[in-house]
This record gives C-alpha cells, structure tokens and sequence, in this order.
C-alpha cells in the first residue's frame, strides 16, 4: 500500500476532504500512544499517511543519533531508491539542514542548478523527484530530526498541506518524547539510540524473510507488520523472532504477496 | 546537544587520524577511557557464537574489573548485555540499591568508585559490552554518556572490522565509511544468514570478508545481495574462498 503513493493520493483525495482524513489521521495516532506502543510501526504509518492525506509522493522520518547524526527511522516506501535518498541526508540535504536549523527547508525545484546540495538533488531528481521539503520535528526547543516530503512535481506545497504535515511531524515527536516529564539529555539519547537500533533489527529480518520467501523488501517489511498488527505484538519483537528462529518466515503468510510491486514514480 | 557529526567524528579521528599509530584492541580500549575521560575502559565479548572474553582493556584497574566479572558472572557489562541496556552506577560503595553483592568488593579494592556498561549492538547481533570505570564517584556527564553510546557503536564496528580480518591500513576508511548506517547492509546479512544458516553475526562478518578480499566497499556488496546478483552458498562457490 505503501508503494503507490501517487495514485493513492487520488484516490483519497477525490472521496473525502484532505482535513476530514488529517484529523482523522491525529485522532488514530494518537490513539496508538498507549504506554508500550510501537515506535517504529508508528511513525511508518505517520510516514503513509503523510503520502494519503497530503499531496506528496513520498515521505520519511529521519532521526539524530547521540552523535547527531541522521538515520532513517521509517519511511512511505521500502524501495531501495527512496531510503538511499534519505541515507544521503547524513552527510547534506534539505533533512540535514532543518536538523540543524531547526526550521522548515524547502526546494521547489531541484533542478534549478543553484541547488544547495548538488549531490542529493541529484539523486532525487534521477528517483523522479522534483521538490522537496523538510520539516523540523521539536518540542520546546529540542530537535530530534525531520520530516522529509518528496514531491514529483515542481512547486510550492499550499500552507494548508505545509501546516498539515508539520501537524503530523508534531505527533511524531510526541510520540517518541512521550515517555518523559522532562527532556533530560540522557534519558533522550538513550532512547533515540535504542529506537534507531530497533530498526536495524527490523533490516536484519526484512533480510532473512525476503530470503526465505522470495519477497522483495518492501513486500518483506510489509509481512512483518502484517504479521506483527494480526498478532498484537511490536514489530521489532516480531523482527527478533524471526533473527532468533522462533519464528519461521513461512508463518508470516502470504498477505504481501497481493501488494504491488514498487512502482517508479513517474 | 553539541553538533554531533563532530562529536563522532573527533572518536574517530582518536582512533585512527594522523599520528595514532597502529590501530588494535589495546588503542581501541584506550580511546574508549579517553573520550569518555573514564580512568579504565575495557570490551568484553560475550556472544554466543564468538569465543568469549576480554577483548582488550585500557588499563589495570579496568582488567581486574573485566576478570572479575567473568569469573563472578555478574556486574555492570554482564547486566548491560543481558538487559540490552546502559548499566549505569555512580556511587559503587554506596550504591543506590545493593547490587553485585560478590562483584563490588573486590571492584572497589581496586579502586573503583563508578562504573558503568554499555552493550555492544548492532541490530539484533550483540557482541559484548563496553565497560567504563573511574576511581571518583560521581555520575557521567551528558557529555560523557552522548560519547559512551557513540563509542559503543564505534567499538562494535571496530570489533566486526577485527574479526573479518581487515587489512590494518583499511581500518580507518572502514570505521570512517559509517557502512553500519546503511540499511542494505543488513538487509544483505539478513540474507546470507539464510544462505550459510548462520547468525546474523557471523552474515555480517562474511560479507566485510568478502568486501575486503575482492576489494570493494561493504556497501556494494550488499547491494548485489540484495539484489540476487550475488549468493553466498556453495552453488556459486563463495564458501569455498572464504575464510
């Protein structure tokens, strides 16, 4: 489902109004903040949702490590093309920026040749992007990363969409401060770590079931969450069950099989 | 927080920038003491499928402390490796809540006063943990705790670095190249843990093996992995030139 973010956009777009489906989407995450919720499930349905209610091809949550440096944390599509332009924006792009700025950065155009990051702007422009924008994701003052939004077309985002998506980048950082009264540094640190490692556990066994089964990644990711959400359980501890090898890949079942395989964006 | 691509960088650049020397576990364990301004540091290995055991300590003081926490089984690296966790005691002669009751005696014997354990990960691979000690009681610093988790991560790679047998002069590139960020790296260990039926840990290894002897970077590698253009099982005869 996450695959398809264009034409899922239409879809949504055409039967209910884009605020109807945006304070439904707040109303349903948080919903999921209960005391042992799952971060990582979380913030890529934020990540689809960001693709369904707003008008953007593809989204991603990328957050700081105590090193400061930025990793994917989840992300509207698995493809390979997409995360690789997310894993760039350690070293510059529009991610990095707002990082460090702490404020919204947006490229209308990427192919304009002045681009402020030759590198990532070619790469996203080779993955059929043209604009992009990123948002800062903080809470009194601290940044803990961004929201990235990619868009096929060229052009200003309309404030509406632009609030909506900072609206949903709030939600996020929430979720993951939630824990806390206060923003102690280590107590922060200590968690985005941890997060940022629950989701290489999740690479790990993408790997192992698309191995197993014969899925692609995305199809992979996308049988682990199945598996986990019919099950009741976190996704990592699924993503461990199946590393450790008490879970077989097989009894993940075949629902991903339905979902499509990743479409080019143009 | 201080910008921290600097902050993982400045660790790096103990480890292995100009005028460091020779790399090995004995720097590894002395830029462990020093960037966490710790009296000792040491790495114990402690997975199930590596041989266990004290990989390097920066000191006396931190060997003691590693030998008496695997004679004993118990102290701040064996509860951070089971509890995936920091372990974290400021005051070893008052501690909050008594624990280690065999473990702290002799410790503090020694001279310790706080000590500290972070685990080494990567992913679901947990290789050990990283020990830190000091001979003055007192907690880490926001500071000092940003650098232990980044150390930690530093010194994981190092380790997997070490055991495929890296050619010294590709050790700073390796650690430099962050390769451990990208996630087709573990989606193609993943992988060829099916192919070889062996632990994530050991997929990890083969595959930086295979990077080095054909001289091509990690993340290449992966990325034919997981792009079936590359298998590790004995159908296409990788095994065999392997290690």
């Amino acid at each position: 489902m996450c695959s398809i973010p264009v034409f899922n956009t239409n879809m949504t777009r055409t039967s209910v109004p884009r605020e109807a489906l945006l304070a439904r989407t707040l109303v349903e995450l948080a919903d999921t903040l209960v005391a042992d919720f799952d971060v990582v499930e979380l913030l890529t349905r934020l990540t689809d949702r960001c693709v369904e209610v707003l008008d953007v091809a593809a989204a991603g949550l990328m957050l700081a490590g105590p090193d400061g440096e930025l990793r994917v944390m989840a992300s509207s599509s698995e493809a390979m093309r997409v995360l690789e332009l997310f894993e760039l924006q350690a070293k510059e792009g529009p991610c990095l920026d707002c990082y460090r700025s702490g404020k919204p950065i947006v490229d209308h155009d990427l192919a304009m040749p002045s681009s402020r990051w030759p590198r990532f702007a070619a790469e996203t422009l080779a993955a059929g992007f043209h604009s992009v924008q990123a948002l800062p994701m903080r809470l009194r003052g601290t940044v803990i990363g961004a929201l990235n939004l990619f868009h096929v077309e060229t052009g200003e985002m309309s404030k509406a969409d632009v609030d909506g998506a900072q609206a949903l980048a709030d939600v996020a950082t929430i979720a993951i401060l939630q824990h806390r009264a206060s923003l102690e540094a280590q107590v922060l640190n200590q968690q985005l770590h941890h997060a940022l490692n629950s989701r290489i556990v999740i690479e790990q066994a993408k790997g192992m079931v698309a191995e197993r089964s014969g899925l692609n990644m995305e199809q992979s990711f996308s049988a682990l969450r199945t598996y986990a959400r019919n099950h009741n359980r976190r996704l990592v501890e699924v993503a461990e069950a199946v590393i450790a090898g008490s879970l077989a890949p097989s009894a993940l079942g075949s629902a991903p099989r339905v979902a499509p395989a990743p479409s080019e964006p143009t | 927080m201080e910008s921290g691509g600097s902050r993982r960088e400045r660790i790096l650049s103990l480890l292995v920038g100009p005028g460091r020397g020779a790399f090995g576990t004995k720097r590894l364990c002395e830029v462990c003491a020093e960037a966490t301004a710790m009296t000792g540091a040491g790495i114990m290995l402690m997975s199930a499928d590596t041989p266990h055991g004290s990989l390097c300590t920066s000191n006396k003081m931190s060997d003691v402390i590693e030998q008496l926490q695997y004679s004993l089984g118990e102290g701040p690296c064996v509860d951070a490796y089971y509890q995936d966790s920091p372990v974290l005691e400021p005051d070893l002669v008052r501690p909050s809540s008594p624990r280690w009751l065999a473990f702290a005696g002799p410790a503090i014997e020694a001279g310790v006063r706080a000590i500290f354990g972070f685990p080494l990960q990567v992913g679901a691979v947990r290789l050990g943990a990283l020990n830190l000690c000091r001979d003055l009681p007192g907690p880490l610093s926001d500071d000092q705790h940003a650098n232990a988790l980044i150390m930690a991560d530093v010194a994981a790679q190092a380790v997997l670095v070490l055991q495929a047998d890296a050619p010294p002069e590709k050790l700073g590139s390796e650690l430099g190249a962050g390769a451990d960020f990208h996630y087709v790296v573990h989606q193609a260990a993943g992988m060829v843990a099916v192919q070889l039926e062996v632990s994530v840990g050991q997929a990890l290894l083969r595959l930086r093996a295979y990077a080095f002897g054909n001289d091509r970077s990690l993340t290449d590698v992966a990325r034919d992995v997981v792009a079936r253009k590359l298998r590790f099982d004995a159908a296409s005869g990788e095994k065999d030139r392997l290690p």
